[in-house]
């Protein structure tokens, strides 16, 4: 009996007929109907082969309610009109801006596009910031490859763009004392992997993570795991691109593209017709909508929603650490880790996320049963953890692929695309190894048709904005001295200065946005959550930009805060 | 008023509100060498910002809005030789072996030192933010506190919303349902979770009924819509227990969400010196003398609890003033306040019996309205002093004052008790 024909007597029997799979350019293609959204997924897993086939296409309808489409832009102009380039990558998250700043190593023109109004909008600033050690990966995926060297890149990517990182690594606990042995074996799978650990018993555990239960008899450390603020990482590298030349092109929504003989010609956007030589495709959740327009598509993205919550800078533990206990899964799902607590690059204790499998992906809306859920399943850990003490929470949406690996290549049907798709997590710790590795693939493609030189101005250097409140005194008092501006508190919470405000305003990537000033500075991140110091970014915004306060926005132009003046109504006739 | 300063004082008061104000006066009158900080521009607070008037009533027997009352006190500060020293942020205090305070100061000429004998805590207080009670749903632009609200109209003169809910009915709650109404918005209702209304009284009259807004009590906001700007939000009633009534839920179009659902103490610099903390009313623990549980470390105003009438700010910030102003240190002995559960909390939570400061006011909340009861406060058999009240309401502060001599020495606490008038 041939594989489609198995899997089509499977479907019937769980799906009463209303799903059928046929095989099309080495992928299998699901067609059908359904009103439960876990079917259609569970579809979906029950089609993966990844000897036989390319991937899993997904094209079963969900019946039950309206599935919402991409968010375009409002904006419509000919700003980026025939602009040629030689890449166009797609989706400026971590992977595009990460690719853009290695590819930036050479003499290129590149165009780094995202529909959203700031970079690393998505899955790239809605995560735990973690720098996976690769505890749960497994030999001969895509993403244990690249989860090893990307983490071993960390170092030196930090110092050369001068973000925030931490190695405190991570604790995996046990709550029962024979599970020594198993520590013990899974130990030496580990060392096969070349992830190094370390045994810990209870007393030692103890020492290491304040408050953490007595439940806890014994834990391997991973001594490897790290900890960024993600959103500072995706935005220091499309800096460092950006001082590099790449161009950015932001609130521009690819929809649609002109393929002729296996090539793509030309980009549509709300901004033009872009004509780029090799496209990229690092979009994120929207991936295999991009990998359709481009006729190549041979993987389905299924958006899996996950929850984290901060808590206030009181409750942070005198170490740092990223804690996590075996097999406590009140949310656990086979394809997420079920989360963990860890100590932010921000110094906030930080717990989540968990994993929900979600039809709308750009759902990044916020339930409190999540919160619930969290908190409880992290309580066993931490006990001391209080849900009156949490001062922000938000969701993420993970891109994952049926396949649950990434999908890094070259286009299969359509010549000048390379994927890279299917990135959730271990994507942030991913990333730099990713780029490097896509920027070799770029250079090989495009030497076929042209010649590419190395970027003589090349500089791998980037300065972050000054961090005065976790700066030592003489430090700080010579910066003031030099910007009176740095010793002005804006943001009371955080201690953010107007000086770090108005640099956020004025580096290589824009920012004209509160929420974008809060990203790259924290004003409004602390526990007031901005009531405080919300209109006074704003009215910085409008002096340093020259814009009315009205014109001044949460995160993009639709999101504006105010209506304009008051006493408008007393002039009308 | 001097804008610089120097490097050693009697007293620093940390914060320019109406408390900060009204304690720098104080200890500048009984002698001190005082220095007044203010991390804003400007002297007032969030006096600044509140244009309405009925402040003043109990002190200046006039109503005044928030800026005149300020600046009352401001004009008497300028006779004053206070030094004060403004855009000015205090980020570490320390206590060093002589007892003398050391602060650091980030201020735009760069980090400054100051040496003080005696610290006041004027910092005031904060709004509960949206997280803090778990508003779920969508994330858009359009969610704000009454008090920003308030600084985007009043200060800024820029339109927030044109139709809103408001979540809480809290006195800024109140009072923005009436500015905004005022300057053309519409105001769809205010919302509150309790049984009881969470303002005054007064502004429950004034800033809704007069405006025909409804208050829709045991109601709560349940869900926020809209991506880029608040689009509806989803009400639902509530019962005793807060939990939601399944069914009752209804959708309002708006295009913001206002919340007045709590003020929080500023007490980050007092935690930072371990001060105990009251976890009834989320700021030091004090005695009559404003003094906290730390040696020459005083706190007043709203960084001390919420109070509702500023009023009540001043005259609390005016003892604590004269007291940092003639703090020595010596061993006090405390006697703590302890009030039944019918309150909600009662401060001081402590009296020094040694103190010259002969008189203490007990200023209390009850957790529910109370109607015809009796308050008494007790030390051991001895009742210092009983009073009668027709009514009691959570959203308004009473007050109580009592003889410190009358207090027999011996007895451990002082009982604040409520009873049924016979």
């Amino acid at each position: 009996m041939d594989l489609i024909h198995k899997l089509n007597k499977k479907l019937d029997k769980m799906f009463n007929g209303s799903v059928n799979a046929k095989e099309e350019n080495g992928c299998v293609i699901l067609t059908g109907s359904l009103n439960s959204w876990d079917d259609i997924v569970k579809a979906g897993y029950l089609a993966v082969n990844k000897k036989k086939y390319l991937g899993v296409i997904n094209d079963i309808e969900y019946t039950k309610e309206p599935v919402p489409g991409m968010r375009l832009p409002d904006l419509e102009d000919k700003q980026y009109d025939n602009v040629k380039c030689d890449v166009a990558i797609i989706g400026a998250g971590i992977i595009g801006c990460a690719i853009a700043r290695e590819l930036a190593r050479y003499d290129l023109d590149i165009l780094l596009i995202d529909k959203e109004h700031d970079v690393g909008m998505h899955a790239s600033s809605r995560n735990d910031g973690e720098i996976h050690p690769g505890v749960d990966l497994i030999k001969g995926q895509v993403k244990q490859k690249y989860n090893a060297r990307g983490n071993a890149l960390y170092d030196e990517i930090s110092k050369e763009m001068d973000f925030k990182f931490y190695r405190p690594g991570q604790y995996l606990c046990f709550t029962k004392k024979y599970m020594k042995i198993i520590c013990n074996i899974a130990r030496l799978y580990w060392k096969v992997m070349k992830v190094p650990t370390r045994y810990l018993n209870k007393e030692k555990l103890q020492k290491r993570i304040e408050g953490i239960s007595d439940d806890m008899e014994c834990a391997v450390f991973f001594p490897t795991a790290g900890i960024v603020c993600p959103y500072e990482v995706t935005i220091a590298y499309a800096e460092n691109a950006c001082d590099n030349k790449v161009k950015l092109a932001l609130d521009t929504a690819v929809t649609d593209m002109e393929v002729l003989d296996n090539r793509i010609l030309s980009l549509n956007t709300n901004r033009g017709t872009i004509y780029p030589k090799l496209v990229i495709n690092a979009a994120g959740v929207y991936a295999d909508k991009i990998a359709q327009i481009a006729n190549d598509r041979f993987y389905t993205i299924h958006a899996r929603k996950g929850t984290n919550a901060i808590f206030d800078k009181k409750t942070v533990k005198k170490n740092r650490f990223i804690v996590s206990a075996f097999g406590m899964s009140a949310v656990k799902t086979a394809h997420s880790k079920g989360g963990g607590i860890l100590t932010t690059a921000d110094d906030n204790m930080l717990i989540g996320p968990d994993a929900k499998e979600t039809f709308d992906r750009e759902d990044f809306s916020t339930e409190d049963i999540n919160i619930d859920q969290i908190i409880q399943k992290h309580k066993k850990t931490l006990p001391g953890l209080k849900k009156s003490d949490i001062i922000a929470y938000y969701s993420g949406i993970r891109a994952a692929t049926y396949e649950e690996d990434f999908v890094i290549t070259e286009g299969k049907n359509t010549k000048n695309i390379i994927h890279v798709a299917g990135i959730q997590s271990p994507g942030l710790t991913a990333a730099p190894a990713i780029a490097k590795d896509v920027s070799l693939t770029v250079k090989k493609m495009l030497s076929e048709i042209m010649e590419v030189k190395p970027n003589a101005d090349f500089n791998p250097n980037r300065k972050a904005i000054p961090d005065l409140a976790r700066m030592d005194e003489e430090e700080r008092d010579r910066l003031i001295k030099q910007n009176p501006d740095y010793g002005v508190i804006v943001c009371r919470c955080e201690e953010i200065s107007l000086g770090q405000i108005k640099q956020a305003l004025s580096r290589s990537v824009p920012c004209d946005t509160l929420d974008g000033v809060k990203r790259r500075v924290r004003a409004g991140m602390g526990r007031c959550q901005g009531g405080f110091c919300g209109p006074l970014v704003l009215k910085t915004i409008s002096k340093i930009k020259n814009i009315d306060y009205e014109y001044v926005a949460k995160k993009d132009s639709q999101s504006r805060i105010l209506f304009g003046k008051t006493k408008k109504h007393d002039t009308a006739v | 008023m001097i804008q610089q300063f120097e490097n050693t004082y009697d007293v620093t008061v940390i914060g320019g509100g109406p408390a900060g104000l009204a304690a720098a006066v104080s200890a500048w009158e009984v002698g001190a060498k005082t220095l007044l900080v203010e991390r804003e521009e400007k002297l007032g607070g969030i006096l600044k910002q509140c244009i309405h008037d009925g402040f003043g009533l109990l002190m200046f027997k006039q109503k005044l809005t928030g800026p005149e009352y300020a600046q009352y006190y401001i004009e008497m500060l300028k006779n004053t030789d206070v030094n004060i020293t403004c855009s000015t942020f205090v980020t570490d205090i320390n206590r060093q072996d002589d007892g003398i305070f050391h602060l650091i100061l980030v201020t735009h000429h760069g980090i400054k030192h100051i040496y003080t004998k005696a610290i006041v805590l004027a910092t005031g207080c904060r709004e509960r933010s949206a997280k803090q009670i778990f508003i779920h749903g969508t994330r858009p632009a359009g969610i704000l506190t009454a008090g920003t609200a308030q600084y985007y109209v009043n200060i800024l003169g820029q339109m927030p919303v044109k139709k809103c809910v408001i979540l809480g009915s809290g006195d800024i709650g109140l009072i923005m349902a009436r500015r905004l109404t005022l300057e053309g918005a519409e105001v769809e209702g205010v919302y509150e979770a309790k049984k009881e209304l969470g303002g005054l009284l007064r502004n429950y009259s004034q800033c809704l009924m007069d405006f025909n807004i409804p208050l829709h009590t045991q109601t709560t906001v349940t869900r926020v819509f809209g991506e880029k700007r608040v689009s509806a939000v989803e009400v639902c009633s509530v019962d005793e227990n807060m939990s939601r009534i399944n069914g009752s839920e209804r959708i309002i179009e708006c295009d913001s969400l206002i919340l007045s659902v709590g003020l929080i103490p500023e007490n980050e610099l007092a935690e930072k010196m371990n001060i105990t903390l009251d976890a009834e009313t989320k700021g030091p623990a004090a005695d009559q003398c404003y003094q906290t549980m730390k040696d020459g470390i005083f706190v007043c105003g709203n960084a001390f609890h919420v109070n509702d009438l500023v009023d009540y700010v001043s005259s609390g910030a005016r003892i604590a003033g004269k007291c940092a102003a003639k703090y020595k240190k010596r061993e006090r002995r405390l006697i703590p306040v302890i009030h039944d559960e019918k309150f909600a909390y009662c401060v001081p939570q402590l009296i020094d019996i040694d103190s010259d400061q002969k008189k203490a006011d007990i200023y209390f909340r009850t957790k529910q309205k109370e109607e015809d009861k009796h308050v008494t406060v007790t030390s051991g058999d001895n009742i210092l002093i009983a009073k009668k009240y027709i009514e009691m309401r959570p959203s308004e502060l009473e007050h109580i004052q009592i003889d410190i001599d009358k207090i027999e020495y011996g007895n451990d606490k002082i009982h604040v008790k409520m009873g049924k008038v016979e």
